[in-house]
């Protein structure tokens, strides 16, 4: 019996979110980590952020189904991962943060492999894994044994198997780990290209920001097991907001409550340092005079836009996420 | 994915039915088996008692043969059920110290450098990963237990004629069943045992070991408790306590009344062995350990 590739519309993704989490909870070892989540993420290619311990690679070992919600549920393109769990990894490549090989198989020996339990016949494996391991730049290290790769290599290999079968959802845990700059760069090309040649949907974790903001255009940012923001970086960056960083001597809180009048969202960090988001009515010479007015000294002001380092550290800082939801 | 291009293009052609996609495991790990020399040497030690056993039923069977070698005694070759049981008992010792070596190398490999989330993240389950290693063994076992088993009393039936096969037909069956628990126990208990210790070396260790320390824990039971239950802890006993209910014949092995642990108790343990591995395997072949506390 042959079953060929279901094919995926281009707009299934617009039929159904890329991810939805109703109320999803998780329980692992009697403590609660993930706390209710709920939100529609639409996007194509999705950021997950967050701290350490803040729940986002159960969220992805659940979206996985390796851990089984206890309250609530969570889809993949409309894909149940409990009850579904099955139909919805034969649509995921995943490449896990931690080391994930077989060390005395050579390298190219291994991302056949997985091809085909991924249900791909021999020849065709043969042929993806050689194919993968080109397109990853491996090319000239395809025989020696994984175990002999360096950090680096072996990440590129993580990746080579998560693609070779063609997935619908490349989801990347930490896809970036151990790499050099040129490296990362070409890694983080390489997952632009893959989104751009294809439908295939994205979720990418990382700890490092700029890779998600090359690769993403929505970010799920969590804390502590909660949803601490949704964003959608393609409507921020086409929002095009005007922002301002100062630093600041003087009453802060007079300041700012005065920059709110005139319309302003005013963030106040510490050693007065305050970022002010400005509608486009307001001129940054109204922003000098109601400083002169309330006694306040400007030592420094940069004109910038939003980027995602403000809207997680904004993220951060945000106190009561009553459910989950923002 | 045009390698000349070096551009992604998703993949559109065949896939294999789910229910065979376990039998991928099966043809790696043998695959990666025979290169190694030191299984191909144990897997040939393994068969060749087989041939002499094959040569001795030529031998009782050809009386030329006998004249040829001055063997005069008639009564000296004798192939019956006494000469199956030990021809069972034979090969399945070395099934047993064939699975000490395999068993481990099959999971062992994957479970320490984290490969089990690559294959669970695939529509593939934590069964599929089982049966697939469980096949590697059943066959391998297979051929040094059973398989050799039947093909020496095909040839004995093919040379003693005169109905012998008839007569002796109900010896497939403790044939089959007693290497198909044997197969499946040790089967089972090496891949416990390996996905609980992950290290090869140590693995096979405690394979080896977890047939000897019970026996002999048992035994002291035995002698403190003056009774005869501790027996039980001994797994080739029990075996060999079936396998001569099995063939209604003794070996004089066992060291024992025959009779004194009763049949069902040793397929009891046998199978509660078994049942206790497959509990290990459910906790340790997880895609992500949950540290509790």
């Amino acid at each position: 019996m042959e079953l060929r590739a279901k094919p995926i519309r281009s707009d299934w993704y617009m039929m159904n979110p890329t991810i939805e989490l109703d109320g999803l909870e998780v329980q692992l070892g009697g403590r609660t980590i993930l706390h209710g989540l709920t939100g529609v993420l639409k996007s194509r290619a999705i950021g997950l952020l967050g701290p350490n311990g803040a729940g986002k690679s159960t969220l992805i070992n659940t979206l996985l189904g390796f851990h089984s919600p206890s309250k609530g549920s969570a889809r993949v393109l409309g894909l149940d991962s409990l009850t579904n769990g099955k139909a919805l990894r034969s649509l995921v490549g995943y490449m896990p943060e931690n080391d994930a090989f077989i060390s005395k198989m050579s390298g190219v020996r291994f991302v056949r492999y997985m091809a085909e339990i991924s249900g791909l016949p021999p020849n065709q494996a043969m042929e993806r894994a050689h194919e993968a391991f080109v397109y990853v730049g491996l090319g000239e290290a395809r025989y020696r044994p994984v175990g002999t790769y360096s950090l680096g290599m072996k990440q590129l290999v993580k990746f080579a198997q998560a693609i070779a079968h063609g997935p619908k959802v490349l989801i990347l845990d930490e896809p970036t780990n151990g790499m050099d700059p040129p490296a990362r760069k070409r890694l983080i090309e390489l997952i632009r290209e893959i989104r751009e040649a294809s439908d295939i949907c994205l979720l990418l974790s990382s700890h490092l920001l700029r890779d998600v903001e090359e690769t993403c255009d929505e970010v799920l940012i969590l804390r502590n097991g909660q949803i601490a923001s949704i964003c959608n970086l393609v409507e921020e960056r086409r929002a095009n907001r005007k922002f301002l960083e100062m630093e600041t001597i003087g009453a802060e809180a007079t300041f700012t409550s005065a920059l709110e009048g005139l319309g302003c969202e005013c963030a106040v960090f510490t050693n007065g340092r305050i970022k002010v988001v400005m509608p486009d009515s307001v001129e940054i010479r109204e922003v000098f005079k109601v400083a002169a007015d309330k006694g306040v000294q400007i030592r420094r002001m940069n004109h910038r836009r939003d980027s995602l380092e403000d809207i997680f550290l904004n993220a951060m800082e945000q106190t009561g996420v009553a459910d989950g939801r923002i | 994915m045009a390698v000349y291009k070096r551009r992604y293009n998703p993949y559109t052609g065949a896939f294999s039915p789910e229910w065979s996609r376990f039998f991928v495991l099966t043809r790696y790990a043998f695959a990666g088996l025979f290169k190694s020399r030191f299984f191909v040497i144990l897997l040939i030690l393994s068969l060749v008692p087989t041939l002499f056993f094959a040569g001795y039923i030529f031998i009782a069977n050809n009386k030329t043969a006998q004249l040829l070698m001055q063997l005069r005694s008639a009564g000296l070759f004798s192939v019956e059920t006494q000469y199956f049981m030990f021809i069972m008992i034979v090969q399945t010792q070395l099934a047993f110290l064939l699975n000490c070596w395999v068993g481990p190398v099959l999971i062992a490999g994957d479970l320490t450098n984290g490969a089990l989330p690559l294959f669970l993240s695939r529509p593939f389950s934590r069964a599929d990963y089982v049966v697939g290693k469980l096949a590697v063994l059943g066959l391998l076992l297979s051929a040094v237990t059973w398989v050799p088993c039947l093909l020496l009393f095909s040839l004995q039936a093919g040379l003693a004629r005169n109905g012998w096969i008839w007569s002796h037909l109900w010896m497939i069956v403790p044939i089959v069943l007693c290497s198909g628990i044997w197969i499946l126990m040790l089967s089972l208990l090496s891949l416990a045992v390996s996905a609980w210790v992950k290290l090869r070396i140590v693995a096979t260790g405690v394979i080896f070991i977890s047939f000897f320390i019970p026996a002999g824990l048992g035994e002291m039971f035995n002698a403190i408790m003056s009774t005869r239950w501790g027996i039980l802890l001994n797994f080739s006993y029990l075996f060999r306590l079936i396998v001569e209910k099995g063939f209604h014949e003794r070996t004089g092995q066992l060291g024992r009344g025959w009779d004194e642990i009763p049949l069902p108790a040793a397929w009891g343990v046998l199978i509660l062995v078994c049942l206790l591995s497959l509990v290990i395997l459910n906790a340790r072949l997880r895609a992500r350990e949950v540290v509790r506390g």
